[in-house]
């Protein structure tokens, strides 16, 4: 009788051994996120981490990544330099973090790419890249928002198809605003426009662009320019077009991809209206090609962030979703050799990656991974986004 | 010199901003006579005007004049709270103490507004339509002109407020007499205490004027209350008047200064005119009951 | 508790200012020095001057290079404490308990944020420690400190980067950059009193971050400048914050050392005169405006010392990190730790940073529950937290005691 039951005894321990969850539980992959979550873009990185929390917590009921479950780590760095840095430290100090998400903003962006690089951690930033940090060729350092060159090419491709023969560009005195701005001029030039940049700038937190349009003013009527471009990001670029309306200046105006969000509509108001940029594709994604395999994403995602959240998904939010989509897949891939190294090889090699921004492609040169055919052209019709289609340029 | 065309245009648009600056340094000097406190907050009432006047108006879904009364009710509230709270139980302490008090408060007040309302920009819908009206080569929009009426409404309700009622006329008494006053049994922190709310209400007021034109954001609040004090002091420390006249003078000039200077300077423009008005003539351009020239 | 009375000794009107004797004293020295075994080989081309000296010299050659190790000499020359001062005990054990236990505190917390946090803390005493002599001792106000500190971090930030100058020579160009500033200014400024030096102070500060912002070939404009390197002195490079951090604090003990023999001297007792009453101080024959811009060019000198520091630490100089976030900030540590000591500054800028960083676990809350904070301890403690600590909570608990008695009806 002893025996029987202790036989039991070791088999039901086995077997519970073998099918807890505990045996299955493995070390969580750790991501730090470092964010501005204070400071002016707090409204827009809130939308971010929702979307990052909902894709985590889907992979995570999927079982992670090979039973790994993956687990984000949020850290504020209000839009300080001094605290990024702070944060990058903390992050790379402890062990199992494997990679960062780093700043939304251009500012910061330098110093996480140097601190990135000095502690080889891989640091996936949402802003675009622009050319002083893309001259460093940094090893370490990914971009996930379109860069500033497929930009431009867009934007080009849009003034052809309307005919603008000469263009003024009033642009912001970052490093992103001034690339856009020179190689809008740069590409133009090649294809025929004329571009006028001018002489007067406006910093981001600027709320009142009038002075700069007044002086604009002359040059635009002298000139006779076709089209304004608003080459900024942010609250400016509302401000910018009803400024100029209130001046009475009706010539038409073009934006840069960051016009793509709610707000900008709710700032500018009527002023908005006719305002055409190239855009992001979850901005307008039900109104992508039925073929686009983008589009099932983002309204299957678009579908789970309202359950969750009860707002529709945005630009912001597929950021998020895309950041989480990008390091699952090269966690996938690093097949259970999972270091910074290792991570960073992989998140290298992504190829083809189907996300809600459009297919990712990164190699050792291009750590940018989107191209021009992940953008759309949108016009603001009636307070809402309207794609249209140029079919000699899409 | 094609710099000259502009002039009319940054006149007008100075002339808004110099109404909207008359009424912060208004706001400023109604305390300090009252009190001798100077409030670094005062930019922040004006802010949560038009802050939470959108709010009301989108969020809430109230008409619009009943959401701008509520707002301003609010921010006067506000303003009692924080007289009550903060600046009570220090009314013996040192002018530093105040000065980090009320910068405190303005952190407080600007990092709250940001955390509740957000921190993206908020305009309001003007209170007529928005085409501009051109007239002689230069386009007002017809809510400047609201701008310069109602701070004329304004005035002259303040005006009759301080020397028709006798609300008005004991916190006249307590700011220019305080001792006398307190012998008529004016009681000095309830006349202080009103004077908070009436600041409040007046930059309140401001902001819902402001709004429609400049946007407000959660950290607009502070350089607005610091130019607002540069007013204050430039048109004669101390009087209604003299901070009118100041505010008016200081939009002129910050905007006219715009045809010359690249426009990025343009809030240098307010404090190189502090500095220059406290060094050549700290009394101001109407002069001041409060400042002795010849100590400086 | 009884604490042991000292005897009061009035103050002996013989002392003599520490800093004339030693002064005098070097400068003799070195002068003899050079006359005697110097090359006066005035060769000023900076190349020479900046590569190090590896090759043998035979014969010492006075050289540019010689100045900017002349200075720190003379400036040690002002720590070392006057022997001819009736106080001779100068310091006293707890000064040596505190030394050692910040000498120690890394190694047993060998935590790589905790170091971070005390480097932004050090920088933070040195900013208050200068503040509190303007602020304290000649009780002015100044609230536009902040861009000294930045002056300081652009000097080093452009002097490093764009012109390869050593990183240890880049930190007297600042603390010289932001004192000729402050020279400039402050002959006008300081003729205000009160809330108009205040709001003076304020506007200058606003103005230096305009024309910071709005010079972009010089400063790079809203985006700063990048890549300057860490703080190295002959090859030693103080690139780990554990480094940084005796760096920092080997610096601030330094400048508090002389702070002390400061406040000791002549010039310190006049500080406090001005501090007391302006005319009763030039009655009795203190020069006041000289003695007031003597104060704001050093504390100034201070400010630039920290942002030298701070540009070296950080490797970027950006306009937003000097506004009112630095300002608001280093007024209240020196309120807080108690105006008008020297220990204050130090203890208030320890206590407010590690303050900020804990609240910066809440992200969006902590601005708001910080100026909450600033705002409670204003009221509950103008005069400082060390000061009668112990005594206020004793009232405080002792008034609640006696409320419930009164109820009774008892007391």
């Amino acid at each position: 009788m002893k025996k029987i039951i202790s036989l039991l005894f070791v088999l039901t321990l086995i077997f519970m051994v073998w099918a807890s969850p505990a045996y299955v539980a493995e070390r969580p992959y750790k991501i730090g996120v470092n964010l501005e979550f204070t400071g002016p873009w707090a409204e827009v990185t809130k939308t971010v981490k929702n979307g990052m929390v909902l894709e985590v917590e889907t992979i995570n009921k999927m079982g992670g990544i090979n039973g790994h479950p993956l687990e984000i780590v949020f850290e504020d760095n209000g839009f300080d330099p001094g605290r990024a840095a702070a944060n990058m430290t903390k992050f790379t100090t402890d062990k199992e973090i494997i990679a960062i998400v780093g700043p939304f903003e251009d500012n910061l962006q330098a110093t996480t790419r140097a601190i990135a690089e000095r502690e080889k951690i891989a640091n996936m930033i949402i802003c675009p890249s622009n050319p002083m940090v893309r001259g460093l060729k940094q090893k370490w350092a990914f971009n996930i928002a379109q860069s500033d060159i497929i930009v431009s090419q867009k934007l080009v491709d849009l003034s052809l198809a309307r005919k603008y023969k000469k263009v003024v560009v009033f642009h912001g005195a970052w490093p992103l605003a001034q690339s856009l701005a020179n190689y809008y001029k740069t590409f133009g030039e090649q294809k025929g426009t004329k571009v006028i940049i001018s002489q007067e700038t406006h910093k981001p937190t600027d709320i009142d662009m009038t002075p700069q349009i007044i002086k604009l003013k002359p040059i635009i009527e002298k000139e006779r320019v076709d089209a304004f471009y608003a080459c900024t990001g942010g609250p400016p670029g509302p401000i910018i077009c009803k400024n100029l309306r209130t001046q009475g200046i009706k010539i038409p105006i073009l934006g840069t991809h960051a016009f793509g969000f709610g707000f900008i509509i709710a700032l500018g108001g009527e002023a908005m209206e006719g305002v055409e940029f190239p855009a992001a594709k979850p901005v307008v994604f039900d109104q992508l090609d039925e073929n686009d395999p983008v589009r099932a994403i983002n309204i299957d995602f678009d579908k789970r962030f309202r359950d969750r959240y009860g707002v529709g998904a945005d630009q912001l939010a597929g950021y998020g979703h895309d950041t989480i989509g990008l390091i699952y897949d090269a966690l996938k891939r690093c097949q259970g050799k999972v270091t910074r190294a290792t991570f960073r090889e992989a998140l290298e090699n992504t190829k083809g990656l189907k996300s809600c921004h459009g297919i990712y492609n990164y190699s050792p040169t291009d750590h940018d991974g989107l191209s021009k055919k992940d953008m759309v052209f949108v016009r603001i019709e009636g307070g809402k986004f309207k794609r249209f289609k140029l079919p000699e340029f899409e | 010199m094609d710099f000259w065309a502009y002039i009319p245009q940054l006149l007008s648009s100075g002339i808004t901003m110099g109404a909207i600056y008359a009424l912060v340094a208004l706001g400023f000097v109604t305390i300090s006579r009252a009190s001798q406190i100077i409030n670094f907050a005062q930019g922040e009432f004006v802010m949560l005007g038009g802050v939470v006047t959108f709010f009301l108006l989108n969020g809430v879904r109230l008409p619009y004049p009943l959401a701008a009364l509520i707002a301003v009710t609010i921010v006067v509230l506000i303003g009692f709270a924080m007289y009550l709270s903060v600046l009570y139980p220090l009314r013996k302490a040192s002018i530093l103490i105040l000065i980090m008090a009320t910068l405190g408060i303005s952190i407080f007040l600007s990092s709250t507004s940001g955390l509740i309302f957000g921190t993206l920009p908020k305009a309001l819908p003007p209170f007529t339509d928005e085409q501009p009206l051109t007239f002689w080569g230069i386009s007002v929009l017809p809510q400047s002109v609201w701008v310069l009426v109602s701070t004329l409404v304004l005035l002259i309700f303040l005006y009759l407020l301080s020397h028709r009622t006798l609300l008005g006329k004991a916190m006249e008494a307590s700011s220019t007499d305080p001792l006398g006053a307190d012998l008529l049994g004016i009681s000095r922190s309830l006349m202080v205490f009103l004077a908070f709310g009436v600041s409040a209400g007046v930059g309140a007021f401001a902001g819902i004027l402001i709004t429609p034109i400049f946007f407000t954001s959660y950290n607009s609040g502070t350089l607005l209350g610091l130019k607002g004090f540069i007013a204050a002091v430039l048109g004669g420390w101390g009087k209604n008047t003299g901070a009118i006249l100041g505010g008016f003078v200081l939009g002129i000039v910050e905007s006219l200064s715009l045809a010359f200077i690249p426009s990025g300077y343009k809030d240098a423009v307010a404090f190189v005119i502090l500095l220059l008005i406290l060094y050549l003539r700290p009394k101001g351009i109407l002069g001041s009951p409060f400042i002795d020239s010849r100590r400086w | 508790m009884v604490k042991k009375e000292k005897k009061y000794e009035p103050p002996n009107s013989n002392d003599r200012s520490p800093r004339n004797n030693y002064l005098i004293g070097f400068w003799c020295f070195d002068i003899i020095w050079n006359l005697g075994f110097g090359n006066w080989n005035l060769n000023l081309s900076r190349q020479e001057n900046m590569v190090p000296q590896t090759t043998k010299r035979s014969q010492r050659d006075f050289r540019k290079r010689d100045v900017f190790y002349l200075v720190p000499l003379w400036l040690i020359s002002l720590i070392a404490p006057d022997p001819y001062l009736y106080h001779k005990k100068e310091f006293k054990k707890k000064d040596l308990y505190y030394l050692g236990a910040i000498g120690l505190a890394p190694l047993i917390w060998s935590d790589p944020h905790f170091h971070h946090v005390m480097v932004l803390a050090g920088i933070y005493a040195i900013l208050a420690l200068g503040l509190s002599l303007f602020m304290g001792y000649a009780g002015q106000i100044s609230l536009g400190h902040a861009a000294f500190f930045g002056i300081g971090a652009y000097t080093t930030a452009i002097l490093t980067t764009r012109h390869s100058f050593s990183p240890f020579v880049a930190l007297w160009a600042s603390a010289l950059s932001a004192s000729a500033v402050a020279y400039l200014i402050g002959r006008p400024i300081l003729k205000l009193k009160g809330y108009f030096l205040a709001l003076a102070t304020l506007g200058f500060g606003e103005i230096f971050l305009v024309m910071v912002r709005e010079s972009t070939n010089l400063t790079g404009g809203v985006i700063g400048i990048f890549g300057i390197p860490w703080f190295s002195v002959m090859g030693f490079s103080f690139d780990t914050y554990l480094r940084q951090y005796y760096l920092i604090w080997g610096v601030v003990t330094g400048l508090f050392i002389f702070s002390k023999n400061l406040v000791r001297s002549k010039l310190g007792r006049a500080l406090l005169a001005v501090a007391a009453s302006e005319d009763a101080a030039s009655s009795v024959g203190i020069n006041v405006p000289r003695i007031k811009l003597e104060i704001f060019v050093l504390g100034a000198a201070f400010a630039g010392l920290a942002g030298s520091l701070f540009a070296c630490i950080m490797s970027t100089a950006n306009p937003e990190a000097f506004g009112l976030g630095v300002t608001v900030p280093i007024v209240m540590m020196v309120i807080l730790g108690g105006m008008g000591t020297i220990y204050g500054p130090v203890a208030g800028a320890i206590l407010l940073t590690w303050l900020m960083d804990i609240l910066s676990r809440y992200q969006e809350y902590s601005l708001p529950i910080y100026s909450v904070i600033l705002i409670l301890l204003l009221i509950f403690f103008p005069d400082g937290i060390g000061t009668r600590l112990n005594v206020r909570i004793l009232y405080l608990i002792g008034y609640w005691a006696k409320k419930r008695k009164r109820d009774e009806g008892k007391l």
